[in-house]
């Protein structure tokens, strides 16, 4: 059964919050030292998700559906 | 009478209470009859009788303006004393209210101030209840009238402009007009403005009389400038444009108008900037000048501190919109719509001055270039702009701190380019360095939105490219600001943190790409002048390489990367590969070796089967940069599985792609496999043949019936596919023998049979399987997988006696007991299941070879171009100048550590000022390359003897008969120098024993010789791991290292004459020339090739010498031919066919004529 084809805005923002997701995964540390930073307040964390989040304009919208949807690589000897 | 209305209920008491006056309290009583109302208003000249009326007045007129109290016949006793109040004769001169006009007048003249604060309160709220109902609006118009007469005026004045500490008596008489001019529809709004004198007395110093205190301003006692704004905004609603116009331009008022805005309630802010929307930012009547004289540099800003708004309540209503962001839509409509009159039509990437139809002769442009144009470099300083309001405003605005102001700036630069450059020029005082902060982290956010915008249409307002390209400085602002300059990017590349790197390496891609897209524009067919916008292309890379970190940073962050951050991983990788396409030239110089980064990726991918299939597919996407970078740098081993790995690169892809599941796109892998396979010989290059295709789908297909079988066969197919990859020649033959010994059993005529090299080499090694390790499984699934592969084989369209010959021989070592197999024999008519087979085979075969080649993508689109034009052929042959003098090597060095000067190339820079022409700078360079050998012997540097040694001998060359006073030293022995340096930096460089026997041959080296050519070039019969084709073969690897070296020994009219020069083998020339004839050299190196001859060409009488001396027209003429022949690459015809052109463009054209008797110049050429 194949699932009903996702509009561009729906991939959009899967890809969005995965990008996220990794991009505080990967930088866990780091993001840690910036909200320990000085000038972290009011708006602070507002800026630091949004220029996490430009990354994903580096990818094309293709390039977002083909890893929002991608299937699981199966490991041949897990069977 | 009640003792609640003591106080009254407006500004008076808030100010009474600041200026700590006693007031003496108003009495009042209610009224009852339409007689006692006439008699406490009648006039008197006592002010307590007076006040005690009016506050009668005002209780009685509260009331009725209550719409939850209950009116009794109020309204009855208000409308007989309007009638009794009118005057008999309607006219301009007669007043209304005589005995309340009175009043207010003998208070002016005896300066009481309660009763005149208490007259505009009770006209205010009658002129509010009269314009309620149609019946008594003649009533409240005869009323206005009455207070624009003269007397009134004065009194207004007046009470206007009474001391800044009475708000009590300014903010009623506000209030008072504000009613005036918004009554029946503005009906007396023109007389009032014209009264302006009186009726705007002192309104720019009210609108400064704010409220004071700790908390909020209260919505029932507003303060002066409260009332004030209100008034001033009820006028703008109801006053023709022309008035409106007029009022916009009292300077004061304006500017008063925003001053305190911060400080202001919630409401009035949004009132503030609804109505000046409204009625100022979007009326199509208002003038211009009225807009732009209300929306100027200081207005802007004081509005944008409203981003910092701090008064609004907390959980206040929840539909409202917060301030700040009602005051960035505000500003963002001001800002970029140009009906606001704030925005001004700039020329794109043409500064205000200059003229781009400035006529200049061809004939200058062709001698001078980009220098005949008198403003190109004009604009590295300072831009003038149009915008200049903008220019003013953006300053004061914070985009580190304030997502919305970040984007602000970034609309107001989409809609004018010309102030990017411009704002960064301005402020310089906020830099890019480094640091894991909040504000670091905004400012990055900012850069790289800004670098996203998008280049203007034609760089120009324009429908077309102007005819000069614009200034260069303004372009290369708008790719890297200014604050990513080489040092700050560089220093958060290395960044110890992952974060910061991350962000600098996201502006580096986004930065790469709008430079690739500016450089087409610049290539544009359509422009006229297409030398200078050339030119102008090729300054922009330069400056872009000035203001960018070098490749070798970039790589470095690559490698430190830690291997679970794919994100990162595949930003870095993606950067890699931009460089490697939009900067060829500056990613070559590099000597990147992919190998070990494609293995480890290829290994995460096979090995790793991630949880999260997004990780899975994100690591593809950096699998595949990866891949397009191998393609494009020379010396890929994709046959030689590093340490620690099982398989070797080729192997482990094709295993991603057998892994990876149906959909994942892998078209570009599949590609780069089936190119690979081809150009090893592992499969057939023929047209028909689906080539590594058939491998391929066998292997998927055993992947999906039988997944535990494919695991083993693995180490089999990599030992067959690694063996007939090195040795092609041996297959090639053992499968002509094969097809000798069908053709001699069956009968039939083979001899035109296509037939994969491969299934030889399996056939050879199925012996040895079943001797391994695990060896009976993998025999197993060997039994299942070889029918299949044969039985695509021969869908694919090889012959069928063929392979049942071989699966005959094979079937001996399949463990086929009961003979099964045997008696099947290859099954037929078997599918393709995976893959599609390609239609057109050549289309594909062509396909992935663009994908292999530098040319990706860019040429398959387009007929076939035989010839390269000047510009492209530049671009792709033309080597910088690697022996470039920098004279601030000589200071540069002495400060550095042993391990900078030979890692970072301080002493390569010093080396090559021993080509100075200037004998000081040479004997300098002497110097300090003796004192740097000195110091590097004395450190721990690990190769430190080795490049003593290197540099003694080249100094003691040097001093020899004096060299150094008299000439430059020879291009080759500086050359060799210098390259001889990056080889024993590296000992497991395959010339590092050829180097260190050359060093320990003697003391100085051979001026008309070049080092260490023959002994590379007479390495005639490759040795190394793999035969002679296979190109990890350490032989290629000096080829290539040779090369670069030859090419920046090339320099001089003098250098040339030692690559002509006899010698015992022959030129060196003529020797590189017979290199680029070996079949098995790899495009990259082939281009090399053609990088020399090039280099050759911008010699002077270089192209006579190649000419005359070597027949390069009939070398280049072969070399094309060879080229067509099958394997032919559209791109590498055209550099040879350009090549050709641009031999004859520059030799001594008479001479050569004469040489080849007329065969030369004619339409040869």
């Amino acid at each position: 059964m194949a699932p009903a084809k996702k509009s561009d805005q729906e991939i959009s923002a899967e890809f969005t919050s995965y990008y996220l997701q990794r991009a505080t995964q990967e930088f866990a540390e780091d993001l840690d030292k910036v909200r320990a930073a000085d000038d972290f307040k009011n708006d602070a964390l507002q800026i630091l998700v949004s220029a996490l989040q430009q990354g994903t304009a580096l990818f094309s919208p293709e390039e977002q559906r083909r890893i929002v949807t991608a299937a699981p690589l199966e490991d041949p000897s897990k069977k | 009478m009640g003792k609640r209305f003591s106080h009254a209920p407006d500004g008076a008491g808030a100010s009474r209470k600041r200026i700590k006056i006693v007031h003496e309290a108003p009495t009042s009583e209610d009224i009852h009859a339409s007689r006692q109302l006439q008699q406490l208003l009648a006039f008197s000249q006592d002010p307590v009788r007076a006040r005690h009326g009016l506050q009668s007045f005002k209780v009685f007129l509260d009331d009725l303006l209550n719409p939850e109290s209950d009116h009794v016949d109020r309204p009855r006793i208000l409308r007989d004393y309007l009638q009794f109040a009118r005057p008999a004769d309607d006219d301009e001169a007669s007043a209304y209210l005589p005995d309340i006009m009175q009043t207010w007048s003998y208070a002016g003249q005896i300066n009481n101030d309660n009763v005149m604060s208490a007259v505009p309160i009770v006209l205010a709220l009658l002129l509010k209840l009269l314009s309620q109902s149609l019946e008594t609006v003649p009533i409240g118009l005869g009323i206005c009238r009455t207070l624009l007469q003269k007397r009134q005026q004065e009194l207004i004045a007046r009470n206007l402009s009474a001391d800044k500490g009475k708000a009590f008596i300014i903010s009623p008489t506000l209030r008072m007009l504000k009613e005036v001019v918004s009554f029946d529809g503005g009906a007396v709004a023109r007389p009032l403005f014209r009264a302006r004198a009186n009726t705007l007395k002192s309104l720019a110093r009210n609108m400064g009389i704010v409220h004071i205190g700790e908390e909020a301003e209260d919505l029932k006692r507003p303060s002066a400038r409260t009332n004030a704004i209100l008034f001033f905004l009820d006028a703008l609603k109801f006053l023709q444009p022309e008035a409106k116009k007029e009022l916009l331009c009292q300077r004061d008022i304006v500017s008063a108008l925003t001053r305190d805005v911060k400080q202001d309630p919630p409401y009035l802010v949004r009132t503030l900037l609804q109505e000046l929307r409204s009625r100022v930012l979007l009326d199509d009547k208002l003038a211009r000048e009225a807009k732009s004289n209300l929306l100027n540099a200081s207005t802007l800003t004081r509005l944008s501190a409203l981003y910092q708004y701090r008064l609004e309540a907390r959980g206040g209503v929840d539909d409202e919109a917060p301030i700040a962001d009602v005051a960035h839509d505000f500003l963002v409509t001001a800002c970029t719509n140009p009906a606001c009159a704030v925005l001004r039509q700039d020329s794109g990437f043409y500064p205000r001055e200059i003229d781009t139809n400035t006529a200049i002769s061809p004939a200058e442009l062709d001698d001078l270039g980009l220098e005949a144009i008198v403003w190109m470099n004009k604009f590295k300083n300072e831009v003038p702009v149009r915008n200049y309001t903008l220019s003013n405003f953006l300053p004061n605005l914070r985009p580190w701190s304030s997502v919305k102001q970040s984007e602000l700036i970034t609309s107001i630069f989409k809609v004018a380019p010309e102030l990017v450059a411009n704002y960064f020029l301005t402020n310089k005082s906020f830099t890019f360095e480094p640091k894991l902060s909040a504000t670091w982290i905004g400012y990055a956010a900012f850069l790289f939105n800004t670098v996203t915008l998008p280049l203007p249409n034609f760089f120009c307002r324009g429908a077309a490219f102007s005819e000069l390209p614009p200034p260069t400085s303004i372009v290369i602002d708008n790719i890297l600001p200014l604050p990513l300059n080489q040092k700050a990017l560089s220093r958060s590349l290395a960044n110890k943190s992952n974060m910061i790197p991350f962000f600098a390496t996201r502006i580096l891609v986004v930065a790469i790409e709008k430079l690739d897209h500016a450089i087409k524009m610049h290539q544009d067919p359509s422009h006229s002048n297409k030398t200078v916008w050339a030119e102008a292309a090729r300054r922009l890379v330069d400056e872009f390489c000035q203001r960018s970190p070098g490749i070798q940073e970039m790589i470095n962050s690559y490698r430190s990367i830690p291997d679970g951050d794919i994100l990162h991983r595949e930003a870095a990788s993606r950067l890699l590969r931009l460089c490697y396409e939009v900067l060829p030239q500056v990613a070559l110089m590099a000597k990147f070796d992919v190998s070990p980064f494609l293995e480890k990726a290829l290994g995460r991918l096979s090995t790793q089967a991630s949880d999260d299939p997004r990780d899975s597919a994100l690591g593809l996407k950096e699998l595949e940069n990866l891949l397009a970078i191998a393609g494009y740098s020379p010396g890929m081993r994709w046959f030689v599985a590093s340490e620690g790995m099982l398989l070797s690169p080729f192997t482990l892809l094709l295993k991603v792609c057998v892994d990876a599941p149906r959909g994942v796109s892998l078209e570009a892998i599949r590609e780069i496999l089936n190119f690979i396979a081809v150009e090893q010989q592992l499969v057939p290059a023929n047209e028909k043949h689906p080539g590594l295709l058939v491998l391929l789908d066998a292997l998927q297909s055993l992947r999906h019936s039988k997944p535990e079988a494919v695991v083993n066969i693995w180490s089999f197919l990599d030992n067959c596919l690694t063996r007939c990859a090195n040795t092609p020649v041996k297959y090639v033959e053992k499968m002509q023998e094969a097809i000798q010994e069908a053709s001699d059993l069956t009968g039939q005529d083979l001899s035109g049979t296509i037939a994969s090299p491969i299934t030889v080499a399996l056939l050879e090694q199925l012996p040895f399987a079943a001797a391994k390790e695990n060896g009976t499984v993998t025999v197993k699934a060997l039994g299942i997988f070889l029918p299949k592969f044969l039985g695509l084989s021969v869908s694919a369209g090889e012959n069928r006696a063929l392979l049942e010959l071989i699966f005959t021989k094979m079937t001996t070592h399949l463990a086929d007991n009961k003979g099964k197999l045997a008696k099947a024999g290859v099954p037929k008519g078997l599918e393709f299941e995976y893959n599609k087979r390609p239609t057109a085979a050549g289309t594909k075969a062509k396909q992935s070879k663009a994908a292999a080649s530098a040319a990706a993508g860019k040429e398959d689109s387009q007929p076939k171009q035989p010839v390269m034009d000047v510009e492209a052929l530049e671009e792709t042959l033309h080597v910088p100048d690697g022996l470039e003098a920098d004279n601030s090597a000589l200071v540069k060095w002495a400060t550095k550590t042993a391990d900078e000067l030979v890692d970072d190339g301080y002493l390569t820079s010093l080396i090559a000022l021993l080509v100075s022409e200037h004998a000081s700078i040479r004997k300098e360079a002497l110097v300090s390359i003796l004192k740097a050998a000195a110091k590097i012997k004395q450190s721990e540097y690990e190769e430190k003897d080795q490049i003593w040694l290197l540099l003694s001998e080249l100094a003691e060359t040097a001093r020899e008969n004096n060299t150094i006073n008299d000439t430059p030293l020879p291009g080759p022995i500086v050359a060799f120098a210098t390259h001889a340096l990056t080889v024993l930096r590296d000992p497991l460089s395959s010339l590092y024993g050829k180097v260190n026997s050359f060093l320990t041959r003697g003391p100085t080296w051979a001026l008309d010789r070049l080092p260490l050519v023959d002994e590379t070039l007479s390495e005639e019969t490759p040795t190394g791991s793999g035969g002679p084709s296979s190109r990890d073969n350490p032989y290629y690897a000096q080829i290539n290292w040779l090369l670069s070296y030859l090419i920046d020994a090339l320099r001089t009219p003098q250098d040339l004459e030692l690559f002509h020069r006899k010698r015992a083998r022959g030129p060196v020339l003529e020797r590189i020339l017979a290199l680029a004839a070996n079949p098995y050299m790899w495009l990259p190196l082939r281009s090399q090739v053609l990088r020399l001859v090039y280099r050759a060409t911008g010699i002077e009488g270089g192209s006579t010498t190649l000419t005359t001396r070597f027949g390069i027209v009939s070398w280049l003429e072969a070399r094309h031919a060879g080229c067509e022949d099958g394997d032919g690459d559209g791109k590498e015809a055209a550099m040879l066919g350009g090549l050709k052109r641009r031999v004859w463009e520059t030799c001594d054209q008479e001479r050569v004529r004469v040489w080849s008797r007329g065969g030369l110049g004619g339409g040869r050429v």
